[in-house]
C-alpha cells in the first residue's frame, strides 16, 4: 500500500470489513475498548483497519478497512483526525483541532 | 424547548468513529466516560498495584539501600510534580471557559490526587515515616520554581498559558520521567507508574487538543506561547539534568521521548 | 488526627462510589429509566421541573467552584485528597443535573440562555459571598460556607426532592439519591476536619458566623422565591401523578401539604441542621434579619 496510485486504485475497490474483538486494552468504557489497544513496538504489524495515534501512540482499529480521508477518533487521548497519505506513501493522521 | 436540538448518538452501534465531533466531545469528556474507563484499570488494584497476600513491605523487592535511597528522592518529586499538578488542574477549574472543560479537570484533579496519594504510600511502604517532612528535605528545588511558576500562571486567569504548562509540558516531563523509570523500577513501583501513566493519556490528549482548538481559532496567541514555553522549557531541562543520577533508565528511550514532546509542540506550532 | 484524616483517601472514595454505590448507574439513576411522563406531557410542570433543575446545576456549579478553590487552600494532603474527591463529586452533580434539563426537552444551544431565564438571583448572591471568601483564599470560612452550608443546604433540598419523587419520578429520585450519598460524606468531612482548625483559630470565629449569617439570608430569600414560583404548579402536580401514598418529610406530608407548609419545613430543617452542625464545630448560628 505503499504506492500512492495504488492508494487511488484501492479506492475504487470494496473495503475490506472487520470483526473487531477485545485485545486487552482497558482505558475506555468497555463498549468502545475493542476500537483500541496498545502498541507493541517496531515490530508490531499493522493490519489495513489499524493506524497509530500520534499523540498517545495507542493503535486506533476500525470496523473497516482504513483509507485516506477517513475521519477517527482517538478516545484514550480524546483526539480527532483524518487519515491522510504520508510523503513516503504510507497512511498516516493529520491531527485536527 | 419542545425537543432536543439534535439527535442523539446511537451508542448501540457502537462505533466510535462514526460519531459526530460534538458527541465525541461530550463522550470523552464527560464524568461518565472517565468513570468507566478508570474502572477498567482501577478495580482490583487498591493503591495502584496489585493487592496481593502478604503485606507490602514484606514482598522482596532485591533493592539495595542505595536503590532504595534513590527511589525515595525521586518518588518525593514525583509528589512534587503531582501536588502541582493537583492544585494547578483544581486551579483551572474556575477559569476553564466551558462546561465540559470544567468536568474534564475536575476528573483530572481526582487522577492527580490518586497519583499522589499511591506515591505517598509507596514512600511508606518503603519505610519513610514523615513523606511530607522527607518531600521538604529532597526536592528539587528546580521543580518547586516550575510549580510556582505554574500556579502564577492559573492565578493569573491564563487559560492559554496555564493549560500549555499544565496538560502539555508538566504532563510531558512526568510522562517522560515515568516511561523511562517503569522499564528498569521493582515490580511494585512499576506496576504504579504504569496505572499514572494510563491517566496521563487523558491528560496530554485533552492539552494538546484544548490548546490545538484555541491556536487555531487565535493563531496570534502561537508567539506568546512558545515564549512560555521556552522559558519552561530550560526549567524542564534543568529537573531532568538533576534527576539523572536518581532515575535509572535507557539514554535511547530518554531520547525517543525528547521527540514525541517535540513532535507533540511541533503540530501545536509552537517552535 | 492523622489517621482521622487518612480516612479521606482517594483509594476509600474509589471503593465508595465509582466501585460502589455509582457501579451499574448512567448519570445517576439506572439505564433506561425515563423523566415521568406526567412531567414531559404538561408544558407547565415541565417548566416547573426545569426551574427547579436550573437551582441544582447552579448551586453545583457553585460548589464545584468553591471545592476546587479550596483544593490549593487546604493546609494538608488528606485535605488536599478528600476535596480533590469532593470537586468530582460536584462536577458530577453538575453533569447530571444539566443531563436533567435535556432530558425535559432543553436544547444543548440554549442551557446557558435557560439558566440565565431561570436562575434565581438570591441563590446567585449565596454563591458569591462563598466564592468571595474563597478568593481570598480563607480556607477556614471557605470550608464552613462550602462544606457546613452550602452542602447542608443541599442535602436536605435534596432529601424534601427525593422523597417527593420517590414514587411518581424514580429516575430523577435514583439520581438524587446517589447525590445525597455524597453530600453526608461533604458535610461529615466539613464537620470533622473544620472542628479542629476553629479551635486552633478563635479568632476567625466572627468573620465566618458574619459569612454564615449572610449566606443563610441569601438562602431563605432563595427559598421564599422558588416556593412563591412553584406555588400554582403544586396542586397541577398532584392532579397529574394521581394518590401516590405519604410522602413524609420531618414530619410533613408532602404529598398534601401547601407551598407555604413546604416552605416551612425545609427552612426549619436546614437551619435546625445548621444549628447542630455549627455547634458541634464550636461556632453559634446566626440568625440572618430582615427576611
Amino acid at each position: 500500500m505503499n504506492d500512492p496510485n495504488e492508494q487511488a486504485v484501492l479506492s475504487e475497490v470494496p473495503r475490506q470489513t472487520f470483526e473487531l474483538e477485545e485485545c486487552g486494552f482497558r482505558e475506555v468504557p468497555k463498549k468502545w475498548r475493542k476500537f483500541y489497544r496498545h502498541w507493541e513496538g517496531p515490530g508490531d504489524e499493522l493490519g489495513p483497519n489499524e493506524i497509530i495515534c500520534p499523540v498517545c501512540k495507542v493503535v486506533i482499529r476500525s470496523k473497516r478497512e482504513i483509507r485516506v480521508g477517513d475521519r477517527l477518533y482517538c478516545m484514550p487521548c480524546m483526539s480527532r483526525m483524518i487519515v491522510v497519505l504520508g510523503e513516503d506513501g504510507t497512511l498516516q493522521t493529520d491531527v485536527t483541532y | 424547548m419542545s425537543e432536543v436540538d439534535r439527535p442523539e448518538f446511537d451508542s448501540s452501534e457502537f462505533d466510535p468513529h462514526g460519531m459526530n465531533p460534538e458527541d465525541f466531545l461530550d463522550e470523552v469528556h464527560s464524568f461518565e466516560f472517565w468513570f468507566q474507563a478508570v474502572e477498567g484499570y482501577l478495580t482490583d488494584n487498591p493503591y495502584g498495584h496489585e493487592s496481593g497476600d502478604e503485606p507490602i513491605s514484606d514482598r522482596p523487592d532485591d533493592l539495595t539501600e542505595s536503590d532504595k535511597d534513590s527511589l525515595i528522592t525521586t518518588l518525593c518529586n514525583y509528589c512534587v510534580g503531582e501536588t502541582a499538578a493537583l492544585e494547578g488542574a483544581s486551579g483551572m477549574i474556575a477559569i476553564a471557559p466551558n462546561r465540559h472543560s470544567k468536568i474534564f479537570l475536575a476528573t483530572q484533579v481526582v487522577d492527580e490526587a490518586r497519583h499522589l496519594e499511591v506515591f505517598l504510600r509507596r514512600l511508606q511502604d518503603l519505610g519513610v515515616t514523615d513523606p511530607e517532612g522527607e518531600i521538604e528535605r529532597r526536592a528539587n528545588p528546580t521543580l518547586q520554581v516550575f510549580k510556582r511558576r505554574l500556579l502564577e500562571l492559573v492565578k493569573a486567569g491564563d487559560w492559554s498559558a496555564a493549560l500549555l504548562a499544565q496538560n502539555v509540558i508538566l504532563e510531558s516531563m512526568e510522562h517522560a520521567a515515568f516511561l523511562v523509570h517503569a522499564t528498569t523500577a521493582d515490580p511494585v513501583t512499576a506496576q504504579i507508574l504504569n496505572g499514572v501513566m494510563k491517566d496521563e493519556r487523558r491528560h496530554l490528549g485533552f492539552g494538546e487538543n484544548d490548546l490545538g482548538r484555541l491556536l487555531s481559532e487565535h493563531p496570534g496567541n502561537r508567539r506568546r506561547l512558545a515564549d512560555i514555553r521556552h522559558e519552561m522549557d530550560g526549567l524542564v531541562l534543568a529537573v531532568f539534568s538533576r534527576a539523572a543520577d536518581d532515575l535509572p533508565g535507557d539514554a535511547s528511550m530518554r531520547e525517543a521521548m525528547g521527540r514525541e514532546y517535540i513532535e507533540t509542540m511541533d503540530r501545536l506550532g509552537l517552535v | 488526627m492523622a489517621d482521622f484524616l487518612n480516612s479521606y483517601s482517594i483509594q476509600r472514595w474509589l471503593e465508595l462510589c465509582p466501585q460502589g454505590y455509582l457501579e451499574d448507574t448512567v448519570n445517576g439513576h439506572q439505564e433506561g429509566e425515563t423523566e415521568a411522563e406526567s412531567i414531559l406531557e404538561d408544558d407547565d410542570l415541565r417548566t416547573a421541573a426545569i426551574r427547579s433543575t436550573v437551582q441544582l446545576v447552579v448551586g453545583e456549579r457553585a460548589a464545584l467552584a468553591a471545592s476546587s478553590g479550596l483544593v490549593n487552600l487546604a493546609p494538608d494532603y488528606p485535605s488536599k485528597h478528600f476535596l480533590a474527591t469532593q470537586t468530582l463529586d460536584e462536577a458530577r452533580h453538575v453533569e447530571i443535573f444539566t443531563e436533567r434539563l435535556y432530558d425535559l426537552g432543553v436544547k444543548r444551544a440554549d442551557l446557558e440562555s435557560t439558566i440565565d431565564n431561570f436562575v434565581n438571583p438570591h441563590l446567585v448572591k449565596f454563591a458569591e459571598v462563598l466564592l468571595e471568601k474563597i478568593d481570598s483564599g480563607d480556607f477556614i470560612a471557605g470550608v464552613v460556607g462550602q462544606n457546613i452550608v452550602l452542602e447542608g443546604l443541599a442535602f436536605s433540598v435534596f432529601e424534601m426532592m427525593e422523597t417527593t419523587n420517590r414514587v411518581p419520578n424514580p429516575k430523577f429520585a435514583h439520581t438524587l439519591a446517589g447525590t445525597i450519598a455524597d453530600e453526608r460524606r461533604h458535610v461529615g468531612f466539613g464537620e470533622n476536619r473544620i472542628g479542629s482548625l476553629i479551635k486552633e483559630h478563635p479568632e476567625k470565629k466572627p468573620e465566618v458566623e458574619q459569612m454564615q449569617k449572610d449566606m443563610a439570608y441569601h438562602m431563605l430569600k432563595t427559598f421564599s422565591l422558588s416556593f412563591e414560583e412553584g406555588a400554582d404548579t403544586v396542586d397541577k402536580e398532584r392532579e397529574a401523578i394521581g394518590d401516590v401514598g405519604e410522602a413524609n418529610f420531618h414530619g410533613t406530608d408532602l404529598s398534601s401539604a401547601s407551598s407555604q407548609e413546604m416552605q416551612a419545613v425545609l427552612e426549619a430543617t436546614v437551619i435546625s441542621e445548621f444549628r447542630t452542625r455549627l455547634a458541634r464545630i464550636g461556632l453559634e448560628y446566626q440568625a440572618p434579619v430582615g427576611v
